[in-house]
């Protein structure tokens, strides 16, 4: 469903003279209704990784497919209709500041055309499932940060996407809702949602039992079924 | 299609409901470029005016002595008939009709009316005042009034008396039009730069929320059409401000700046051409909303 192949990605920083090495010759394959996790310690390239996927950088080199699609080289509108299929939560939330709990969640399902009944009972459901039903009219600036990344997380499966990328998910939850929230990511891949998971939480990892990925320093080194989280 | 259209509508008044603070310095600024626009379209109105005021008042009169007789200043007036191209109008004022003239002008005035007493007879000579229909047409008729033949009756010309001023008249006559023209411009110009400026300002306070819209898979035609759409909102709402501004301010001064401005009223004027005014106004807010946004989204809006 998504391949990476021989991936590298340099920055080249404006202010900074010397270039950044976020990616090095990264290479996987993720089979549709797999769980994946990428770990690697801060600064490995996990998120550089998500931004590529999504088309929102540019690849330095090597070629990155959404099924057969190769992300690069595809019309802005082929893009943008692969990103319907995804459903991604930022490590930086990227909320809409300027819209309610309710319409951040709504907006995604204006963009893909749903009907008004069908938004207000998705968008209901979802609000619901992480606990935010009573915020939905409130604006993100009104959330704590946990709330503000269960509200992350109920944008980017209320489309209910092919894919869901989570990048940190559960960086500002407690143990509870950490574990509440990974339940939901297992239960949406047993419905057969594919889920690729970026963490560095160790926990996590240890309990799911999946397939793992790890880089370091940009590199793939260690690619593993069952995977422990090993740095 | 209908859906996303009623989507980005919605989108739009939201914006336009939750940015009030920006949307107020937008709408000010909109409404100074939309005021610049409506007053050179006045000045246009009053320029016209006056520009034919003048040439209306810059006739020609001539004098005849007084001995002579009405028939022989008749047959002048006849004559000068032939230059229909270049006359307007021919008119005979006898030494009567112009005491009636000088008494009724200066009712209110008792010095004169004393002056005139104590002159003790009618001191006006009989005169004919011709009306050109442009300055340029002087020439002609002055050749007529020169010939030796009439030198004899005449008094005198006041023509040439005022050539001077009629020629510099007539050159200010073509001079406004390209002053108006070029001011115009220039401050419209201006207006628009700081419009687009604000403009692009609110943008760029967006400009997070269109990156990350972008992300969800929204077309760019969907983030847009609400940006575009709450800038014909200002537009429309600085348009209408600045007419009612206007019309109080009019309904206020009208008639002091009647009196300034030789007569014309800018309340009749304002109310006569209001609905190419508005359209005009409209146009004009309407396009730089529009183009302001999409200039300003383009930046933000690359995939
Ligand atoms: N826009 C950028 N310009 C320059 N360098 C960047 C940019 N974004 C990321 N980097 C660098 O690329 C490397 C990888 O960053 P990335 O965000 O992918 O790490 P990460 O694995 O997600 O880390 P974390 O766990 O802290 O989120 C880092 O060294 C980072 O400083
Ligand atoms: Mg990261």
């Amino acid at each position: 469903m998504i391949s990476f192949q021989n991936v590298s990605k340099i920055y080249y920083s404006s202010v900074n003279s010397y270039p950044i090495t976020a990616l090095k010759d990264v290479s996987f394959i993720v089979e549709p209704k797999e769980f994946v996790s990428i770990v690697g310690r801060s600064g490995a390239g996990k998120t550089t990784l998500v931004k590529l996927l999504i088309g929102e950088e540019r690849i330095t080199e090597g070629e990155i497919f959404f099924r057969n699609k190769n992300i690069a080289r595809i019309k802005s509108n082929e893009l943008q209709k692969i990103r319907k299929k995804i459903g991604v939560v930022y490590q930086d939330y990227r909320l809409l500041f300027s819209k309610t709990v309710y319409e951040n969640v709504s907006y995604i399902l204006e963009v893909m055309g749903f009907s008004d009944q069908d938004i207000a009972r998705d968008v209901s459901r979802i609000l619901g499932i992480v606990r935010l039903r009573e915020r939905a009219k409130n604006f993100p600036e009104e959330l704590s940060g946990g709330e503000q990344q269960r509200l992350v997380i109920a944008r980017a499966l209320v489309h209910q996407p092919e894919i869901v990328i989570a990048d940190e998910p559960t960086g500002n939850l407690d143990p509870y809702n950490t574990f509440e929230i990974i339940n939901l990511f297992k239960k949406i891949n047993e419905s057969g949602t594919t889920v690729i998971l970026a963490t560095h939480d160790k926990r996590i990892i240890d309990g799911l039992a999946k397939r793992v990925i790890t880089l370091e320093a940009g590199r793939l080194i260690r690619d593993e079924q069952g995977g422990k989280f090993i740095l | 299609m209908f859906i996303s259209l009623k989507r980005v509508f919605k989108f739009a008044w939201q914006g336009f409901l939750r940015n009030r603070v920006l949307g107020l310095e937008v709408m000010f600024i909109m409404a100074i470029a939309v005021f610049l626009i409506t007053s050179l379209f006045l000045f246009q109105g009053i320029s016209d005016f006056l520009i034919k005021e003048v040439q209306e008042k810059v006739d020609v009169s001539v004098y005849f002595k007084e001995t002579v007789r009405e028939e022989e200043i008749l047959s002048v007036e006849r004559n000068l008939y032939k230059f229909s191209n270049e006359i307007e109008s021919v008119e005979y004022i006898s030494r009567e009709k112009a005491l009636e003239n000088f008494i009724e002008k200066h009712k209110d005035e008792p010095i004169y009316l004393e002056a005139l007493q104590e002159i003790g007879y009618n001191p006006f000579l009989p005169s004919l005042n011709i009306k050109a229909r442009d300055p340029s047409y002087y020439a002609p008729i002055s050749n007529y009034l020169n010939q030796d033949s009439l030198q004899g009756i005449i008094e005198r010309v006041s023509f040439f008396q005022n050539k001077k001023v009629i020629d510099k008249l007539s050159s200010i006559t073509a001079n406004v039009k390209t002053v108006v023209i070029s001011l115009s411009l220039i401050l419209g110009l201006l207006a628009v730069l700081i419009t687009f400026n604000t403009i692009k300002l609110t943008i760029f306070t967006s400009k997070e929320e269109i990156s990350t819209m972008q992300l969800v898979g929204a077309s760019n035609w969907f983030i847009r059409g609400p940006f575009v759409i709450q800038g014909i909102f200002y537009g429309i709402i600085s348009v209408l401000a600045v007419n009612l501004l206007f019309l109080i301010a009019f309904a206020f001064f009208s008639y002091r700046l009647e009196t300034f401005f030789l007569g014309f009223n800018l309340l009749n004027y304002f109310q006569m051409n209001f609905l190419s005014l508005l359209w005009i106004q409209i146009a004009f807010a309407g396009i730089l909303a529009i183009f302001s946004t999409l200039l300003a989204l383009h930046k933000y809006l690359k995939v």
